[in-house]
């Protein structure tokens, strides 16, 4: 009995807590997608023909995130049942564009107009069966072109 | 340049679903597999375990048994009293009609704990503490008797068989899941029914009780005189674990009394009083 209590009031807390956070994260995100408009992202691996040659310097930007309780459950759930794990599908949307949008931040610091070669990685921080922690880290690169002065 | 960064509309790599309207669907779904699942397994366990000869499971406790009795020696006095309900359950065995390879030993445990137990292998628990509530021995031949009628139903391997099915099927559902949080709970809920008797069980064991004293002192009385006491002490806080897993006491007396209406009694109709030796013993 006290088990399932401890259960639903992490699941309660989980959810309250985690769609708060993810409402924050995702009006950030847009608000300085809007701000970065500038600096453009292209995963092509080769420069315009008519670019002058430029400095160019490599650009990263990674972060890791955590999934709730609630988000852990529901997955838990789709596991059984299949179908899409709505509940992830956020989750690593907000890694991905956090993740370029810390990339951009960087090139806007070095003065670069664009970035190139634009990857990204994932990985996901798992600590396995037991006491599971589950976060998923994304790492945006690539190779921003700053024009010469 | 020529090159662009067109604008992502928003939303296009997420699902538009609530997530607690997906958490209901979810959870509702599970909860009907699991019950389904319980059910339907538990049945066809009590079913399949009732075909486990009554040998093997002497065989398997055997040891165990011989162990017990190793480490827990008895005195002359407690040998005493464990010989007397060795004595009285082998009386009322004869009169219950048990199969002939099913034996019955008895373990008399010197402990205040109030409580008897049937378990595997036809091996019946007696503790101290519920001799001593005792008030007369057709008290304890229903205890007994009781006990007895468990074995006789197969009911202690049939509740294991029931309880380790639903554990495993649990816990591999949970294992599914891959979560230890549905670990803790489903595999608690597992561990509950596992080894306990089902309120039909224990009717049942109430009633093969009843014939077995009606034919071994003729009639009932005094037989629920255990269960009166037990009543009467109902609102003292700490119950008796005895009668936790048992029918309501209320129901037990009105059960009993209603059988023992139900036909004549026959001779000596007065309640046997328990032997002196054991008295001076507990």
């Amino acid at each position: 009995m006290a088990n399932l209590i401890i259960f639903l009031v992490l699941l309660v807390l989980g959810y309250v807590f985690g769609q708060m956070a993810e409402r924050r994260h995702f009006k950030s995100i847009i608000e300085r997608e809007r701000q970065y408009k500038h600096i453009m992202c292209f995963n092509e691996r080769t420069l315009p023909p008519q670019t002058i040659s430029p400095e160019v310097a490599l650009v990263a930007g990674n972060v890791v995130i955590s999934i709730d309780y609630f988000k852990r459950i529901v997955a838990g759930l789709n596991n059984i049942f299949g179908g899409r794990v709505a509940a992830y599908e956020s989750l690593i949307e907000r890694a991905r564009r956090e993740a370029i949008l810390r990339m951009k931040a960087e090139a806007e610091t070095l003065g670069g107009q664009s970035i190139f070669n634009v990857k990204l990685e994932t990985a996901s921080i798992y600590k396995g069966s037991g006491q599971q922690v589950g976060s998923v880290e994304v790492y945006a690169y690539g190779t921003t072109l700053i024009k010469r002065t | 340049m020529g090159y662009e960064n067109r604008d992502i509309p928003e939303g296009i790599n997420v699902s538009e679903t609530h997530p607690l309207k997906e958490f209901a669907w979810l959870a509702a779904g599970l909860i009907i597999l699991v019950v389904f699942s319980v059910v339907a397994l538990s049945l066809a366990a009590e079913h399949l375990t009732r075909y486990i000869p009554f040998s093997v499971e002497q065989k398997a406790t055997a040891s165990l048994s011989k162990r017990y009795t190793d480490e827990h020696p008895l005195s002359q006095q407690q040998l005493q009293v464990q010989n007397y309900l060795q004595t009285l359950a082998n009386a009322l065995v004869i009169h219950q009609g048990l199969d002939d390879n099913m034996t019955i030993k008895i373990h008399y445990v010197d402990d205040d704990t109030i409580n008897a137990f049937a378990t595997l292998g036809g091996h019946i628990v007696v503790f101290k503490g519920l001799l001593q509530m005792m008030p007369h021995e057709n008290a304890l031949s229903m205890v007994m008797a009781h006990e007895i009628a468990h074995i006789k139903h197969r009911d202690p391997i049939v509740s294991l068989g029931r309880g380790l099915t639903v554990y495993l099927a649990l816990t591999s559902i949970a294992g599914v899941g891959n979560n230890s949080a549905f670990e803790d709970v489903l595999g608690q809920t597992g561990l509950l029914t596992m080894m306990s008797f089902s309120r039909e069980q224990e009717s049942a064991a109430d009633r093969e009780a009843m014939l077995t004293l009606k034919r071994y002192y003729g009639h009932l009385n005094g037989a629920a005189a255990l269960f009166e006491m037990l009543e009467h002490e109902k609102d003292e806080p700490n119950l008796p674990s005895f009668f936790n897993t048992h029918p309501l006491t209320d129901k037990r007396i009105k059960a009993i009394k209603g059988f023992a209406s139900s036909f004549r009694a026959e001779g000596d109709t007065t309640v046997k009083a328990l032997p002196d030796f054991l008295r001076q013993s507990l």
